[in-house]
């Protein structure tokens, strides 16, 4: 899935779905591409979500994210106006001063108005103000966004194709059909570019993840919470891996991930092919007392995958800044242990939703 | 010095408290003086000084803003949000709306409720963040146009209906919530619906944007002005607000001026008061220099009761001033709505700073008007203590000398009033009016001599009364002129006032004949001031140009611009209408047919006088206008006169305007009935037609009349500063009056022993206050012809750049001089009283 | 012509009562001239003021040409005074700010007499004054003031002068040619005549010497 289900929750907290319907993940999407990097309207909810791992030529390193949020609110088709809601677009920006030890986040919330924010398919751009991902012709990216405290210019270039996650091209939540998304990422995105923070400026080079998602109303009520992870290995493989946690406490058997191999062939992973063990390391947040497990042990038996997962940041918390929204953590992490018996190092993202009090849904 | 001070104590202060009644006028007079200054200084800094536009509400830290004459094109806010600058925006629709069941105008805000701040946080513009408006379900609430956020002070509950006039149109709008408003009302609509309700597609008002400090700021500014269309422009938020506050400068100017009249005509009392007090206590004095008192003692003693005079008067005139400032603020925020823009006028500030400037004009006034008495005091010498018996002998008038003075101060008076305006403000046109009324001053002793002994001689013979008062009146003609002066210097103003404001009437009045030629003019029922000008449906005006009986329509669109950083009115008319009816003149002499077709071409525009004159521009310059998203420029076919804007009005053919604006709703419309068709008649065709719309429909006779309304209405402070002064001068001539009396109590009471009756001692004293009265009417009369035409000619002209045609409003003069005349004889009755009462024999007793 | 009966006056001053005069009876015929003397608070002015109709008795009653003051309002009292009673001063009372034969035609003018003036010069030309008509008050010397007082006093040819110590400002000599004109035109006008005096030489004069001590009358001597 991707972790931002829980933005779609919170969004769906505030626009519940008039009675347009909108179309749900189905099995047997075929995908496209480059059509299915853009929007896809008719789905009540799409994300798209890139994080990364950067380092200055001398090692300062960064972990960033830009993310951004399409919410359908209303399909009245009577009106058509520049201004008439249709589309929520929200977006996050945060970045992770590894090494300056500060973590910087900031949101926006839009309408697409006369061209504040949307995705244009034909041009190759989705956007918030000034926060933008454009595809290019030669099929690289560029990431660009800047806030007061900072801002980033990179180009972001896949070393593979995308990936599709789960089976027949749907990615499962919970028990009932359209209880589901379409998901695929890419997985291996070298990045270039500069960052600028408090006024100074970094040129800089690592490696990416980016996450489109879309959906209508994937989850179900007794789901509180995930973890999510991206794993980047140096052998030029991949994990994503998620676990679903519900109210009683123990895990959904939703969870699921996938393995990209070196050559980019994605292995769907079930829920019982893989585990997920926080570690004692926690870390408190003062500002929505929330406590985060940002240590954890990370087992595919049948990959022969034993990874321990850090953080060199605990505090990279996106505090919620509206009351609507909850906090959840989203950080830079790295990884290091065995994959087929050598020894391995790998960095990534994590996401943990649901800590400060369970997601409450709608309806 | 403690000596000098009971000194000081027994001889000055003491006395005060003998003539209460005398002394209290004096002091009311100050006080009324400093009251006026006071209030127009606090109205003025509220109505016009802290002057902000109504819409400035809801404006947060955003401190630039782009703006286009007709709207921004909406696509520009897209264009700066995604401008790589770190920046916020907010997008607003502003307009009024009228509150149907209140008739009161609200300001309505479309503003970008999902963008601005996540979900709806609307901070208000002095950093206070009000609560956000309430709401359960946005994005119901949103897709519905009909849906409000209503600012707290409104007083309206969340759920409630209410029925709000936009333009032309009355609609029912639900409360969907409400906002802590800090006492600045505004009703909150999303801009999706505001566009729709308000009438401009695609168009935003307004685009403020805020941009953090940095050194970039500049670069930053510019870089958003390349995004921006050549007729839109960013600038600082606010600019509109310091171009209307500076435009308000120089009424508010005129207005503080104004004030000032009451305080001179109080410095004449305080000038009286002290001359009596030096003359009653010539043997004191003398006494107090013989027993050792220098010069400056003296002349400090006076002063200083002059300053003790002048402290009880700012001390009783600041909370005067307080109270009458609420009124003021009401009168003053009329006009200001009236004639310049829309606006809230702010909270009245009483403050340190006003208080200390009361203070000290109301004793610095005191006590300069007091310096020549006082001196005049220091110079009399010990051997007057042993004068026996205190006798006013017969004052010698220098009448050559004054008149001399006087025939000075006025031709450099005439010199003033040929100097041109420095920055917009007529300060020469001031100081003439200044210097003329000192030189009628200086002429008033001659003039009241003069007219006592001709009164005296005309009249000793029909009544013993008259002669005795103008014996009296001359008896004390130092005196007695200063009073003169003081109650002739009020009526001058007040005349001259009169005169500008009637011959202004009038000018109007005649210049209406040929600027109104429409049998009905319509305009929209919601709120339009001089600078909104909220519009009609366009198919009504179609429907109404269908009607029979009806000739023609004409739509004229009025549009807010700002050129060369001042407020103008630039709008749009057909003009093939008023060519054939009216008989507009223009500078040039030129037919008005003639004239018009020039601007058929679409690049001339004919422009009103004020604006020539505010511009300093003339018939063939070339103007640039932005217009729409054009910076369109245009030749100044012509000038012609207008007085119905202070702002002044650029006017072009309709088609030319449709190039850059294309919109087709009118602000107003004129309707021309066919010949040979009943008036009474199509009125009713229009209102069945225009049913359905919020219009406001005029006749011909009903605009003028309109208009004059709005006119009186402005000048009603005017009326009431007058009346002011005028009372001030009124109560100093009781007070005199009252002191004539009691130093002429042996002799009133000798009248009695001589056969007088009591009768005749009241008429002698009434007398002598309409003798006063007359005199007094007669040289303000003349001084204020003189005035009013420095105030009709070049007051007037370098304020505000009209031309008036010089007129004289007799009824209007004749009532208010004779209902000075009558006050003053009024004002006779009480020191009349005393007179009679007196006991002859106790007054005249001699041991 | 005056005639005071049993006349107690009393006045109050700072507040304590002072009895000016306490049960004066006096007559003054026409024509007579009676000298009242005394010190200075001896009640003199006092009954000057009674006999001029400016003041009212305590109890008692004064009797001008027949008429009882008590029994007038304002209006008729000041009618009497018009035409039956003229005033002379110790400090003359001109008003200053009317000349000489303004001065004298004022009770005229007061009464509306519509010959003022032709009676004010007439009355200048008795005390010698015709070629000062023109003059003002303060354009005089004493004892021409006096006698421009003294021809206002006698203007309305009044059956009662009232005169209060008329010589007090002038020196003997001045004072003398004043009493003389005095004493003559009052006689000739039978006009009965109240002086004040503090000086022996003015008392000679009189027809009637009237003594006055605390209010009451000690002595009264008849040429």
């Amino acid at each position: 899935m991707r972790n931002r289900a829980f933005c779609a929750a919170l969004l769906l907290a505030i626009f519940p779905v008039l009675d347009a319907p909108y179309r749900v993940a189905a099995p047997g999407y075929r995908y496209e591409f480059p059509r299915d990097f853009f929007a896809h309207p008719e789905f009540q909810t799409e994300w798209w979500y890139t994080t990364g791992n950067v380092k200055t030529a001398d090692g300062r390193a960064f972990g960033f994210e830009l993310t951004f949020f399409r919410e359908a609110v209303n399909r009245d088709a009577s009106k058509q106006g520049a201004w008439d809601l249709r589309d929520i677009y929200l977006a996050h920006l945060a970045l992770s001063d590894l090494d300056g030890g500060h973590f910087y986040h900031s949101e926006r919330v839009n309408r697409s108005g006369p061209g504040i924010a949307g995705v244009d398919s034909a041009g190759g751009k989705v956007w918030n103000g000034n926060w933008s991902a454009v595809w290019k012709k030669d099929g690289s990216q560029e990431l660009t966004a800047r806030s007061g405290d900072f801002e980033f210019d990179f180009t972001l270039k896949s070393e593979k194709m995308p990936v599709v996650h789960g089976e027949n091209g749907v990615s499962q939540k919970a028990d009932g059909a359209g209880r589901a998304s379409h998901y695929f990422s890419q997985t291996r995105l070298a990045t270039n570019g500069t960052i600028s923070v408090q006024g100074k400026q970094f040129r800089i080079s690592g490696l990416s993840w980016m996450d489109h998602e879309f959906f209508t109303h994937q989850l179900s009520a007794d789901q509180t919470g995930w973890d999510w992870f991206s794993i980047q290995l140096e052998d030029k493989t991949e994990l994503m891996l998620f676990i679903l946690r519900r109210q009683d406490g123990s895990i959904d058997p939703h969870s699921a991930g996938t393995y990209v191999d070196a050559a980019g062939k994605a292995t769907h992973l079930r829920a019982n092919e893989f585990s997920l063990t926080p570690t004692s390391a926690s870390w408190k947040s003062v500002q929505t007392g929330a406590t985060y497990p940002i240590a954890w042990n990370v087992v595919v038996p049948k990959l022969m995958i034993t990874l321990s997962a850090t953080t060199r940041l605990p505090q990279q918390e996106l505090a919620a800044t509206s009351k609507f929204a909850p906090g959840y953590w989203e950080g830079a992490m790295q990884f290091s242990g065995k994959h087929c018996s050598a020894d391995i190092l790998g960095v990534g993202y994590l996401e943990m939703t649901g800590y400060d009090h369970p997601l409450r849904w709608t309806k | 010095m403690t000596g000098r001070a009971k000194l000081f104590w027994r001889l000055m202060v003491r006395p005060i408290g003998r003539e209460p009644v005398r002394m209290g006028l004096t002091i009311l007079a100050v006080a009324l003086g400093v009251a006026v200054v006071l209030a127009m200084d606090l109205a003025g800094t509220a109505a016009t000084g802290s002057f902000r536009s109504s819409l400035e509400t809801l404006t947060g830290h955003y401190n630039f803003e782009v703006t286009a004459t007709g709207g921004v094109p909406e696509e520009i806010v897209g264009r700066i949000a995604t401008s790589p600058i770190n920046l916020a925006i907010s997008p607003r629709m502003e307009d009024f709306a009228v509150v149907a069941a209140t008739k009161k105008s609200v300001v309505l805000l479309g503003l970008d409720l999902v963008g601005e701040a996540e979900a709806i946080h609307l901070k208000s513009d002095d950093g206070a963040s009000p609560s956000a408006p309430e709401t359960e379900n946005i994005a119901t609430d949103f897709s519905a146009d009909d849906s409000i956020w209503a600012g707290s002070s409104l007083g309206w509950q969340k759920g409630q209906h209410v029925s709000l006039i936009i333009g032309d149109r009355e609609r029912t709008f639900t409360v969907r919530g409400t906002y802590d408003d800090q006492n600045q009302p505004a009703i909150v609509m999303d801009i999706a619906a505001a566009q729709r309700t308000v009438g401009r597609a695609e168009k935003v008002d307004r685009i403020l944007i805020a941009i953090p400090e940095s050194e970039n700021l500049e670069a930053q500014t510019r870089q958003i002005s390349a995004l921006l269309p050549a007729g839109a422009e960013i600038r600082s938020a606010g600019t509109a607000t310091d171009e209307n506050r500076k435009m308000l400068a120089a009424f508010r100017w005129n207005l503080k001026l104004l004030s000032y009249i009451a305080l001179i005509v109080a410095a004449f009392l305080i000038y009286n008061t002290i001359s009596v007090s030096v003359v009653r206590r010539r043997a004191e004095i003398g006494i107090a220099r013989a027993l050792g008192a220098s010069r400056s003692d003296v002349l400090l003693a006076f002063t200083g009761e002059a300053a003790v005079l002048g402290v009880a008067g700012a001390a009783i005139g600041v909370p005067i001033g307080r109270v009458m400032a609420t009124g003021a603020v009401r009168l003053m925020g009329a006009t200001v709505n009236a004639l310049y823009v829309s606006s809230r006028p702010g909270p009245i500030e009483l403050g340190a700073n006003s208080i200390i400037t009361a203070l000290v004009v109301g004793i610095g006034v005191a006590i300069l008007a007091a310096y020549a008495p006082a001196r005049e005091a220091s110079q009399i010498a010990p051997i007057e203590a042993m004068a026996r018996g205190r006798r006013e002998f017969l004052m010698r008038v220098h009448s050559l000398r004054d008149l001399t003075l006087a025939a000075i101060f006025g031709a450099a008076a005439w010199a003033a009033a040929k100097a041109p305006a420095v920055g917009g403000k007529p300060l020469f046109g001031y100081l003439a009016t200044l210097l003329a009324i000192v030189a009628g001053t200086l002429a008033i002793p001659s003039v009241v001599h003069a007219a006592m002994k001709l009164f005296g001689a005309t009249l000793q013979r029909t009544s013993v009364a008259a002669l005795l008062a103008s014996r009296s009146l001359l008896g004390s003609l130092r005196r007695t002129s200063v009073l003169v002066g003081a109650l002739a210097t009020a009526i001058a103003m007040m005349t001259a006032v009169g005169i500008m404001v009637g011959s202004f009437r009038t000018t109007v009045i005649q210049w209406m004949e040929g600027e109104v030629p429409a049998d009905f003019y319509l305009r929209p029922a919601g709120n339009s001031s001089a600078d909104r000008h909220p519009t009609i449906s366009a198919e009504l005006a179609d429907k109404l140009a269908t009607l029979p009986g009806v000739e023609a329509v004409d739509r004229l669109r009025a549009y807010q611009v700002s050129f060369d950083g001042v407020p103008t009115t630039v709008a749009a008319a057909d003009l093939r209408e008023s060519r054939k009816r009216g008989h507009s003149d223009f500078f040039s002499g030129r037919p008005a047919e003639e004239v018009l077709n020039e601007l058929r071409s679409g690049d001339a525009v004919v422009v009103s006088e004020p604006f020539t004159y505010k511009h300093k521009l003339k018939r063939n310059d070339f103007i640039s206008l932005r217009l729409g998203t054009s910076l369109a420029s245009f030749r100044i076919a012509d000038v012609y006169y207008d007085y119905g804007s202070e702002r002044g009005f650029i006017l072009m053919d309709r088609s030319a305007m449709k190039k850059y604006l294309p919109g087709d709703a009118p602000s107003n419309l004129a309707v021309y009935v066919a010949n040979g068709a009943d008036p009474a008649a199509i009125r009713k065709e229009i209102e069945l037609a225009a049913a359905n719309y919020r219009v406001l429909i005029f006749s011909n006779a009903d605009l003028r009349k309109q208009a004059i309304v709005v006119f009186d209405k402005t000048f009603a402070i005017t009326y009431a500063l007058e009346a002011i002064a005028v009372f001030v001068a009124v109560m100093g001539v009781a007070g005199a009056l009252l002191a004539l009396v009691i130093d002429r109590k042996r002799e009133l009471g000798l009248l009695r022993f001589l056969g007088a009756s009591r009768a005749q001692i009241r008429r002698m004293i009434l007398a002598e206050a309409a003798l006063l009265g007359l005199v007094a009417n007669a040289a303000g009369l003349l001084l204020g012809f003189a005035l009013s035409l420095i105030l009709v000619f070049v007051v007037n002209k370098q304020s505000f750049g009209w031309t008036i045609r010089f007129h004289w409003p007799v009824a209007i003069l004749a009532g208010a001089l004779s209902l000075i005349f009558v006050a003053t004889v009024l004002a006779g009755f009480y020191p009349a009283r005393i007179a009679v009462r007196l006991n002859p024999v106790e007054v005249v007793h001699e041991e | 012509m005056i005639s005071l009966r049993n006349v107690i006056k009393n006045y109050h001053a700072d507040g304590q009562l002072v009895r000016a005069l306490n049960g004066v009876s006096l007559d003054v015929a026409p024509g007579e001239f009676v000298a009242l003397v005394g010190r200075s608070g001896c009640g003199k002015s006092t009954l000057l003021n009674l006999a001029g109709a400016m003041d009212f008795p305590t109890s008692g009653e004064v009797f001008l040409d027949g008429i009882s003051t008590g029994a007038q309002d304002d209006a008729a009292l000041t009618k009497l005074r018009r035409e039956k009673v003229g005033f002379v001063f110790q400090s003359f009372q001109l008003i200053h700010t009317l000349s000489v034969a303004e001065n004298v035609e004022l009770p005229l003018l007061l009464a509306g007499n519509p010959s003022a003036r032709k009676i004010a010069l007439g009355r200048l030309a008795a005390v010698e004054l015709n070629d000062l008509d023109d003059r003002m008050p303060h354009q005089l010397s004493g004892g021409q003031m006096q006698r421009v007082a003294i021809a206002r006093a006698l203007v309305n040819n009044p059956k009662i002068l009232l005169a209060d110590e008329p010589t007090g400002n002038l020196d003997t000599t001045t004072g003398a040619v004043v009493l003389d004109l005095l004493k003559r035109l009052a006689t000739e006008g039978k006009v009965a005549t109240l002086m004040a005096t503090h000086s022996m030489e003015a008392a000679a004069i009189a027809d009637v010497v009237v003594e006055l001590r605390d209010g009451r009358i000690a002595g009264l001597k008849r040429k």
